[in-house]
């Protein structure tokens, strides 16, 4: 074969912008310093009168959906984000915290290990923008319909997401009682929205089969209910399940290494 | 004893039982089928002794290869891909990962921190090893066409066709400049290793000559990885996970170069150097 001839390297000139566009945040500049900010605001909310004014939830939401929320829909999302607060000791995320905790590692690299985690497919935020996505399409379809469907298929745990359902499925052999509960006290709340309620009438339907609410399906529902954008609902799955990583890692960054188990040479088998 | 009054109903789990015995057999287990240490008798990775068969005289990049893959490969496919990791990754921090590390090196993290989310920010659907899916999965169902009776031109024909007529192809075409400068040092090391070029590539080189001819786009890294490394019998997630760390060194330089100098000081930014196209102040109401 001939040599292969290759294109010569040059530049596209890309049109890149000279200053990076935000409709988040803005900074007053001091007048004598332009590189100290004298003020900022959020979403033209000033900073120290949000402080004065509106709670942590109410501010949390602005940050993302650039609007202060009405009463009923901060209720809602509070309620979510307590909830949520703690993916639990045994998910994945959370052991990766105290794994982190307990090896001695640096305690800042807590939160960056363990959300890393979160941000899985299984019961994390990889499984958010798809779950939010299935609702917001299918909330108007009868949902006892929809889970039929599934149903004449086969009706198995693995056949969920083949069906396009997400957010939704069997955890350990059967249903997630603590997240049917939460998703039972959100749908409550004056706030609670379409997502939510078909949400809840397909967990009804799949509730004999072993089957219902995932921590990721309640989640996903809030989230398009409240207007959120489907690709944000991962990272703000991340967000709220935050605080329960980082506490569970710093309970063990001071305690021995022997305090958390070691599976034994004996109980370790090499399958090959 | 403690009692709630607002304790829900009791609903069943309706568990399956099967499920619930077999994770009691796990409990308290690891099984592996990659490898282990068994303190005071070995160490041991992909049914090898790592001690006694792999380190000495084996490559880094042959033992890296069979952690991400379970292949023990030839030396020289080892060594090209370790070149090639050399292309892969550079002290420049404009580039989106490397900034990832300079910024770190201005706000003082660890060089470990620095080094690791700048290898994640590289996961990325622009750049990074997260292209090369594509890039292979392109080449490999090229080449099932090619195989098929397809030409290279009705290859690219289909392609253009589904996008409105513009050859999106990964592999092909680069951000920031156009041309590959990368290539023909590859080329020439694998030709001083002994690799023949296999027909995934011949294919790739003549889908280059059209693109050239037609778009005045040519072949990039990522389209010359995917080509040889599919001729080599790698899955484009075999090719994912080998290259994984690939841009951490480049990190690790750029962090170093911004932790070096004062902070505040790396590309600093005036209030006004961000733009806000926000809402314009207006009084928070009480809730």
């Amino acid at each position: 074969m001939q040599e292969p001839k290759h294109d010569q390297v040059r530049s596209r000139n890309e049109p890149f912008v000279a200053k990076t566009v935000t409709r988040i945040w803005h900074e007053t500049p001091d007048a004598d310093n332009p590189y100290i900010a004298q003020a900022a605001s959020c979403h033209g909310y000033d900073l120290l009168e949000l402080m004065d004014k509106r709670s942590f939830a109410d501010v949390f939401y602005l940050l993302f959906r650039g609007e202060l929320p009405t009463p009923a829909e901060v209720q809602l999302f509070q309620a979510l984000m307590i909830g949520l607060i703690n993916p639990g000791p045994r998910h994945p995320a959370t052991r990766a915290a105290m794994n982190v905790g307990v090896g001695k590692t640096n305690p800042l690299h807590i939160l960056p290990i363990a959300s890393a985690v979160l941000g899985g497919d299984y019961l994390g935020g990889g499984e958010i923008e798809n779950a939010m996505r299935f609702l917001r399409k299918h909330h108007s379809t009868p949902a006892q319909e929809f889970c039929a469907q599934w149903r004449d298929a086969g009706a198995s745990p693995e056949s969920l997401a083949t069906h396009g359902i997400y957010g939704f499925g069997q955890k350990n052999g059967g249903v997630d009682l603590l997240t049917r509960s939460i998703a039972e006290h959100l749908l409550s709340l004056p706030g609670a929205g379409k997502c939510l309620r078909w949400g809840q009438q397909l967990a009804n339907s799949l509730q004999s089969f072993g089957m219902g609410w995932l921590s990721t399906g309640v989640a996903a529902a809030v989230f398009a209910d409240l207007g959120f954008h489907p690709r944000a609902g991962g990272s703000l799955f991340q967000l709220l399940g935050a605080p329960g990583l980082v506490a569970h890692g710093l309970e063990l960054a001071n305690k021995p290494i022997t305090a958390m188990p070691f599976v034994s040479d004996d109980n370790y088998v090499i399958e090959r | 004893m403690l009692s709630n009054a607002n304790t829900p109903p009791v609903v069943s789990s309706n568990t399956d039982t099967n499920v619930v015995e077999f994770l009691d057999q796990q409990r308290g287990r690891i099984v592996s089928n990659t490898g282990g240490w068994f303190p005071g008798k070995g160490v041991f990775a992909h049914g090898y002794s790592m001690l006694e068969e792999l380190v000495g005289v084996k490559s880094y990049f042959q033992i890296l290869i069979l952690n991400a893959t379970g292949k023990l490969v030839s030396k020289e496919l080892a060594d090209w891909v370790e070149a090639i990791y050399g292309c892969l990754s550079w002290p420049d921090p404009r580039i989106w990962c490397n900034q990832i590390g300079a910024l770190a090196g201005a706000a003082r993290t660890s060089v470990v921190a620095a080094t690791t989310i700048g290898s994640l920010a590289a996961d990325s659907r622009s750049y990074g090893p997260y292209t090369l899916l594509d890039g292979l999965r392109f080449i490999q169902d090229a080449h099932a066409q090619f195989l098929a009776g397809a030409t290279a031109e009705e290859i690219v024909q289909r392609i253009t066709a589904a996008n409105r007529g513009k050859p999106y192809i990964v592999g092909y075409i680069r951000p920031i400049a156009k041309g590959d400068e990368r290539l023909e040092a590859m080329e020439r090391y694998a030709k001083k290793l002994g690799f023949a070029i296999g027909s995934h590539q011949t294919l790739a080189y003549d889908i280059e000559k059209i693109l050239m001819r037609e778009f005045d786009e040519g072949m990039n890294i990522n389209g010359y990885m995917s080509a040889f490394l599919s001729d080599q019998g790698f899955t484009p997630e075999e090719v994912y996970q080998m290259f994984a760390a690939m841009v951490a060194s480049g990190v690790t330089a750029c962090y170093l170069d911004t932790y070096r100098r004062p902070p505040d000081t790396f590309l600093p930014l005036r209030c006004d150097d961000i733009d806000y196209q926000g809402p314009a102040a207006r009084s928070v109401p009480q809730p």
